[in-house]
């Protein structure tokens, strides 16, 4: 049985049609469109599916959509500013080369905001704590480390807003 | 990777959703945190007709505290709420040093100590600590309320005292003992998203020289399908001072009463070992702690 539910994506609402089992990695990549929004293992291992859920880092592929209403929420598109600049763990993450295959980014980036949004100077042990639920197959994580630390210096010395 | 059909339902009052348990039965299950429940679900362990959402309910989210009396946790507060909640932190450390270890930081955001202690992994990080701090479980039904310790609670692996028609509503925690600490521990094969090979809590109180332990709880996770208060340790320990010896007794004894499996994690001798490890080193941490001395 689908029903019509409203869901607040990146400031904007949608009106979707749902099941009850719809989880919100899909409905958020196949009914909205938005695919920056990762799948990975589909078990709240990996972090690639991670959006933030009024702030908080949550795992969207064990999320029902329905579940959702009445919550912010933001992905990955929702850091891009309207003219296109990148929000600045976006733009220090292509600064250190904190890319490589990609796939792992979109969660890294949105764990690392709910990190700086709470603390924007962390120690590198809390930078890895922060993403120890975002696994990475390429960088081995330096670069990941590093930018994090970067874009929290960068915020924190209100460089950019 | 897909979920079976369900019918949803999102209570917003404690009434309605004991309502909603009484009339649905063992054909719903509680929606929580669903970091156990839906992964169950995706791999076709569990096929609920119904889920009851409990997460919109005000008062199971919440944290309260009275001086001198304790403090109650609602069943849906989250994890992350449990680790940065100050009072937690400050009261029952051993309880915020268990929810800090609980998964990554997504889990600890979605994930709740009700369902911790619902899901009864053998495994759980949050068990240990709550049966160390003596903390009791609330059970409601349309019938009425009852309390348990966490201990009796959890009857085996995923296996619980709730019956059709109950929810867990809230767990209370006595205020701690003057001169008291608690301490968690755990081993576990890496950091990150790790689920522990063997995990215990403490609480130790001091007389009031601050030296002669007055009274203990120790409990193991992860060597029994259930958290395990460790029987002999109180009798060894208690009206004495710790010293190496005495706590070489409490590590044999915790051993002897382990029952550990060997599985994917690590296996039984290595656990039993570890349990030694830990008892001392939770034991030793506590005791700095409640004396008020630097801890070791």
């Amino acid at each position: 049985m689908k029903q019509l539910i409203e869901l607040e994506i990146n400031g904007r609402i949608y009106e979707i049609p749902v099941s009850p089992k719809d989880l919100l990695v899909d409905v958020v990549r196949k009914k909205v469109g938005l695919t920056g929004t990762k799948k990975g293992c589909g078990q709240g291992d990996c972090g690639a599916c991670t959006v933030l859920l009024d702030g908080e880092p949550v795992l969207s592929c064990i999320t029902l959509a329905i579940a959702c209403q009445g919550k912010k929420i933001t992905t990955i598109e929702g850091l891009v500013a309207e003219d296109g600049t990148l929000h600045p763990i976006q733009q220090s993450f292509v600064e250190h080369g904190a890319v490589q295959c990609g796939f792992c980014t979109p969660g890294m980036i949105l764990s690392s905001k709910a990190l700086l949004d709470k603390n924007q100077q962390p120690t590198e042990l809390e930078i890895k704590r922060g993403i120890a639920g975002n696994i990475c197959r390429c960088t081995g994580y330096k670069r990941i480390v590093e930018a994090i630390k970067a874009a929290g210096d960068t915020l924190a010395s209100g460089e950019v807003k | 990777m897909y979920l079976n059909d369900f019918e949803y339902f999102a209570p917003q009052t404690s009434a309605e959703a004991l309502s909603l348990a009484a009339r649905l039965g063992s054909k719903a299950k509680i929606l929580a945190g669903g970091t156990d429940l839906l992964i169950m679900m995706k791999e076709k362990i569990l096929k609920p007709e119904c889920l009851i959402n409990i997460n919109d309910i005000q008062e199971f989210k919440t944290i309260s505290y009275v001086p001198g009396q304790g403090a109650v946790i609602g069943a849906a507060v989250k994890i992350s709420a449990l680790e940065h909640d100050s009072l937690i932190k400050d009261k029952y450390f051993a309880l915020h040093q268990a929810a800090g270890e609980l998964g990554s930081a997504q889990v600890r955001a979605m994930a709740t100590v009700g369902g911790n202690s619902c899901h009864a992994s053998p495994a759980a990080e949050t068990p240990p600590p709550l049966a160390a701090l003596g903390a009791r479980v609330v059970i409601c039904s349309s019938a009425g309320e009852k309390e348990m310790p966490v201990e009796k609670f959890i009857l085996g692996n995923r296996k619980t005292a709730l019956g059709e028609g109950e929810l867990l509503t809230k767990f209370i925690l006595p205020e701690p003992a003057p001169r008291s600490a608690s301490r968690y521990a755990y081993i576990g094969l890496r950091d990150a998203m790790e689920i522990d090979a063997v995990n215990m809590a403490v609480n130790l109180v001091l007389e009031e020289d601050c030296r002669t332990v007055k009274n203990l709880k120790l409990v193991m996770g992860s060597v029994s399908p259930v958290p395990l208060v460790a029987e002999k340790i109180p009798g060894i320990l208690i009206g004495k001072e710790l010293t190496d010896e005495l706590l070489a007794q409490a590590a044999q004894a915790a051993c002897d009463e382990a029952k550990p499996i060997s599985d994917i994690r690590a296996s039984a001798e290595y656990r039993r070992e570890m349990v030694a490890v830990l008892t001392r080193r939770v034991l030793k941490q506590a005791f700095h702690a409640a004396a008020g001395l630097k801890e070791a």
